[in-house]
Order: structure tokens, then C-alpha cells, then sequence
């Protein structure tokens, strides 16, 4: 028992000299990490979002498109990978393209139901009183819909930042490197220092996120 | 002002409105109304372009609506809608700008004239204007969506059933209120309701639908008098309390209460009482004023220490009474009320000519709901 609790004490202290020598390595690796991850959630906003406005008014298309995403999400990410290895090569660029295909999903739902479940009444209200359809949507349904949209966000984000692991397989480098190295030379030095910051930058964006969330809720509908 | 001509509105087989015709001038309070599927909310939509008509056109003001940009002539039309339908994310202020702020007024002449709004209806414009709408009653919600209405002054106001989700008592100050404003400003004013008192009460005139069809277009009190055919009567509901049937208190009242005078000795008052079992008389003086009442409890303890009547009689307070003059209504939202037993009915020179109690009120509502057959 108290060999256990020595030899875990070493292990600890031995992991921090092993990332204090390899601090260069442990930064560059989380810089690639985060570009990586909120690069692919931004993209995946900038596409989702507006898609996500413009098929509110075409439900029939809106079923199917949000099956297609529905049916991305179920790939799995190394099989992705795998694919895309032939057409986009090694590298940043078809990492991106997975993640981003990944982050769709949950921001293309949110904000179609976000924008969807605004009362009909509110909207009526709004078309009654000479609001145009854009006046409508930035004065009354975004402003409704926004936290369920950054709820959405907030998921992505989440899950994106421990996905963006899997970069490393096809050269995209971020944290997933040391991790693989770690898994090639058996040394759990490695894995660790991938995984642990991997998970604190989960946990951080999700709590980050959470707060916008809070703070995104119109005053007038806070409790 | 507004004019319907042969306006069919069809939802594939089913026709909602059949060729209506309809004119209404200024500055009259038009009351649509019918059973649901009526087809009374598809008319007034149809007035701002929420809902285009099949064929036959619509003219404000001479204007065919449908030459004109729905956006445009809907900032010219105030709008009030079922559910209260204020912006939750908006502040009272905010809410009441919308239109204003759509037709890029300036912002002092906006705020300038959400606080003129609030002032009209007695809401605090400091207190009021930076609330949000959930930090108001359904009452004052409602307010603020027909001030809203009104921003920008419309010529022309549509409300479709704005009272029917408030409790009675807000919808009644709420259409007190409407009444009153109407009076002030004169605004043409289309309202939609399937409730036949907030019409008779509202209403210039009374358009009465069915199936898509105008039945009756009159007066509240024509329409009361003069029902155009038995599906109106039988929407009026045949003996409407407000109507004329039970107009006035006396009507409704017992003509022949049992009285004594302030002279008569009190074992005579208390025979009287038995034999007439009631438990409380009225005094009159001998030109039968009503001077008092006294309750047969009084008699009792009493007997012993006076003589006549006119000793231990109440006065004071002065009992509540009504003239005989007044409406059957009064007296009945006197009664329930003011939470009385019973209600003298007296002339102008205070002479006793009857009585409403609880029971006459209650035999009267009766006769009102059921018909005088039964007895």
C-alpha cells in the first residue's frame, strides 16, 4: 500500500521534470490543438449557422439535410480520416474538413430548433406590425433563439477540442501527437501530456461556453 | 374607411369567407363576431395582408391593399393580437417602439412618445418603461400591447380577441379602458371576439358571422331588439340579462315588501314578522318613506325595553338603497358587491316601491337563463 502511494508520488514528480524539459513540445502541440479544434467549431458556425436561418422556412429540405449531417456524426473519425486520405493528402487541411464536418451537426440543429420553437404568436405579432422577414429575424427570432444556438456551439466546442486528437494520425499534429508517440514508444510520459491538457481545454470551453450561454439569455426571460 | 367588396377567401374546399361585403367609416368600433370557424379572424386578417384573399378586394381609405407593400401598409395598421405576443426580450419601452422605430422616427420623438402612451392608460412611465414584459401582470401586458398598437398612430386598428386569455376582471377595466380611449381618439377599430357581452359593450356596430357569412350587421341595441333571424337570437341567448327584458330594477324586484311603521308596538311588529316569515322588515312613516328596517333579532332582545318600533329601529348607517330608476344590473352588482341581503327600491322623493333580496335576484337570473315556463 504505501509502495504504491511512493511509487505514485514518483511517477507524479517524475511527469512534471518530463514536462518541464519538454515544455516547447507540450506548448507548440496545444497552440496546433486549439487552432485545430476552434478553427474547425468557427468554420462550422460560419456554415451552420446561416444554413441552419435559411431552411427554417423549408422544412421538407431541412428534414433532409439535418439527416445527412445526422448521418456524418455517426461516422467514425479514423474511418473519416481514412477517406479523406486519398483526396485532401496528410496534414492540417483534411483534419479541418473532419472536425468541421463533425461541428455541423450540433450548431445546424440548435439553431434551426432555436429558431423554430420561437412562438408563432411573437412572430405573428412581429409580421403584423410591419416588421420585413430580416427585421423579424434579427429583432425577434435570433435574439429568442441565441442560447439554444450557443448551447449548440457549446457542444461542438466540447467535443471537437477531444476529436481534434485524432488529427495526429494524418499528420495534423495538436495534441494527439505526443499521445501517439506516447502509444508507439509505450511511454506513458507521452500519452499524458497529451491527454491531460486535451481535457482541460474540453472542460475550460465547455465552462467558458456555459457562462455565454448563461449571459446570452434575453433579460426579459431570465428567471 | 374600410371596404370589403365580394372578399372570398377559400382554403382548397373549404370556404372561410364567402363573398363578404362589408363598409366601415371612420372612427367607428367594429365588432366581428360569431362561433369559431366563423370565419371573423380570416376577415380581419385579411385587412393587413396576413392572409390574402381568393378573389374580391379590400380598399383602405380607397386604396386596394393588395396594390399596396404589406410591409408597408402593416406599419400603417396597429395590430393586437390574441396571445399578448410583447417581445420577451424587449423592455415595456421597447415593445411599444417596435413600429415607431420601423418607420425611422427620431429617439426623442420615440421616447417621447412611449412615455405620452403610458401616461394615457396611468402607467408610471418611469417605473413602466425600462420593465421587461414578465415583470408584469397579464392586465398590464395587455395594456402595453393595445399602447403598442397605437405608437405610431395608425388610422386604423385591428384586434384580434386581445382579452379573451386575461381574467374577467382585467378584460372588464381593459374594455373599459378601450372604450374610453376610442372615445379620446376616434380610431377606426376592428375587433374581433366570440364573446356577445364584450361586443354589445364595445361595439358601434356589431357584425354577426356564421359559416363565412355576414348574418347581421347593427347597432348593439338593434341587434338586441331586433335579432335578424333565430341563429342571432339564439348567439344573443334569449333573454340577455342587459337586455331588454330585464332592463330595470323593477322588473326584478318584489313589489309588496313587508313593512311597519315606527309606531307600531313591537310584539304587533313581531307577529307580523312570523306570519310573513321574513326575518327582517323595513319602516316606513305614513307618506311610506323608507326611514329604517329593523331585524327580527332586535325585536327579540328588545322587548323587554321599549315599546314601539320606531325606538330601536336602525338608521344608522343609512341602509344602502336604489332608485327605481336604475337598471336590474345595478342592483345586482350592488347586491353581490356591496355583499348585501337585501336592497329597498325607492322613488325620487325616498317612497318605498319594492325590494330586491338575494332570492328575487336569484328567481329573476332564473327566469332570465330558463325562460318563465317552469313556473
Amino acid at each position: 500500500m504505501l509502495w504504491l502511494l511512493q511509487s505514485g508520488v514518483m511517477r507524479v514528480s517524475e511527469f512534471i521534470s518530463f514536462i518541464y524539459s519538454n515544455l516547447d513540445t507540450a506548448a507548440v502541440a496545444t497552440y496546433q490543438h486549439l487552432y485545430l479544434s476552434f478553427g474547425s467549431v468557427l468554420l462550422g458556425m460560419l456554415v451552420a449557422i446561416p444554413l441552419g436561418i435559411w431552411l427554417t422556412d423549408k422544412e421538407k429540405l431541412a428534414e433532409k439535410v439535418l439527416a445527412v449531417t445526422g448521418t456524418i456524426q455517426t461516422v467514425p473519425g479514423l474511418a473519416f480520416l481514412g477517406l479523406f486520405l486519398p483526396l485532401l493528402g496528410l496534414g492540417v487541411v483534411p483534419s479541418m474538413t473532419v472536425l468541421f464536418l463533425y461541428s455541423l451537426l450540433p450548431i445546424l440543429t440548435n439553431t434551426y430548433t432555436g429558431i423554430k420553437g420561437v412562438s408563432p404568436a411573437l412572430v405573428e405579432a412581429g409580421m403584423g406590425m410591419g416588421m420585413s422577414p430580416r427585421q423579424l429575424l434579427f429583432m425577434v427570432k435570433l435574439p429568442l433563439a441565441f442560447p439554444v444556438i450557443i448551447a449548440g456551439i457549446r457542444i461542438a466546442s466540447v467535443y471537437i477540442v477531444s476529436w481534434a486528437t485524432l488529427a495526429a494520425f494524418v499528420g495534423g499534429g495538436g495534441l494527439g501527437d505526443p499521445i501517439l508517440t506516447g502509444i508507439m514508444t509505450a511511454d506513458i510520459n507521452f500519452i499524458l501530456m497529451g491527454a491531460i491538457p486535451a481535457a482541460l481545454l474540453a472542460l475550460t470551453a465547455g465552462w467558458i461556453l456555459g457562462i455565454v450561454e448563461r449571459l446570452a439569455i434575453p433579460r426579459g426571460l431570465r428567471g | 374607411m374600410v371596404k370589403f367588396k365580394n372578399v372570398v377567401k377559400a382554403y382548397g374546399n373549404l370556404v372561410a369567407v364567402k363573398n363578404l361585403d362589408l363598409e366601415i367609416p371612420e372612427g367607428e368600433l367594429v365588432v366581428l363576431i360569431g362561433p369559431s370557424g366563423c370565419g371573423k379572424t380570416t376577415t380581419l386578417k385579411m385587412v393587413n395582408r396576413l392572409i390574402e384573399p381568393t378573389s374580391g378586394s379590400i380598399f383602405i381609405r380607397d386604396r386596394n391593399v393588395m396594390d399596396l407593400n404589406p410591409v408597408a401598409l402593416r406599419r400603417e395598421i396597429g395590430y393586437v393580437i390574441q396571445q399578448i405576443g410583447l417581445f420577451p426580450n424587449m423592455t415595456i419601452e421597447q415593445n411599444i417602439d417596435v413600429v415607431p422605430r420601423l418607420l425611422g422616427w427620431p429617439a426623442e420623438k420615440r421616447k417621447r412618445r412611449v412615455y405620452e402612451l403610458l401616461e394615457m392608460v396611468g402607467m408610471e412611465p418611469d417605473i413602466y418603461a425600462p420593465r421587461y414584459p414578465n415583470e408584469l401582470s397579464g392586465g398590464q401586458q395587455q395594456r402595453i400591447g393595445v399602447l403598442r398598437a397605437l405608437a405610431a398612430e395608425p388610422p386604423l386598428i385591428l384586434m384580434d380577441e386581445p382579452f379573451g386569455a386575461l381574467d374577467p376582471i382585467a378584460r372588464e377595466s381593459l374594455q373599459d379602458e378601450l372604450k374610453s380611449l376610442h372615445s379620446r381618439l376616434n380610431k377606426t377599430t376592428i375587433f374581433v371576439t366570440h364573446d356577445m357581452d364584450e361586443a354589445l359593450k364595445l361595439a358601434d356596430r356589431v357584425v354577426v358571422m356564421n359559416q363565412g357569412e355576414v348574418v347581421q350587421v347593427a347597432t348593439p341595441e338593434t341587434l338586441l331588439r331586433k335579432p335578424a333571424n333565430d341563429f342571432v337570437a339564439s348567439f344573443i341567448g334569449k333573454n340577455r340579462l342587459n337586455g331588454e327584458s330585464l332592463q330595470s330594477v323593477v322588473e326584478i324586484m318584489l313589489p309588496d315588501p313587508v313593512t311597519v311603521y315606527p309606531q307600531m308596538g313591537l310584539a304587533e311588529g313581531l307577529a307580523l314578522m312570523k306570519r310573513k316569515k321574513v326575518d327582517t322588515v323595513l319602516v316606513v312613516d305614513g307618506e311610506r318613506k323608507l326611514v329604517g328596517s329593523v331585524a327580527v333579532e332586535t325585536l327579540d332582545r328588545e322587548r323587554k325595553r321599549a315599546k314601539t318600533i320606531g325606538e330601536i329601529m336602525d338608521q344608522d348607517p343609512p341602509l344602502a338603497t336604489i332608485r327605481s330608476q336604475a337598471s336590474a344590473k345595478e342592483a345586482f352588482d350592488l347586491i353581490v358587491g356591496e355583499k348585501l341581503k337585501y336592497l329597498p327600491v325607492v322613488d325620487e322623493k325616498g317612497v318605498l316601491v319594492g325590494l330586491v333580496t338575494r332570492n328575487s335576484m336569484v328567481d329573476a337570473l332564473a327566469s332570465a337563463v330558463w325562460g318563465d315556463e317552469g313556473e
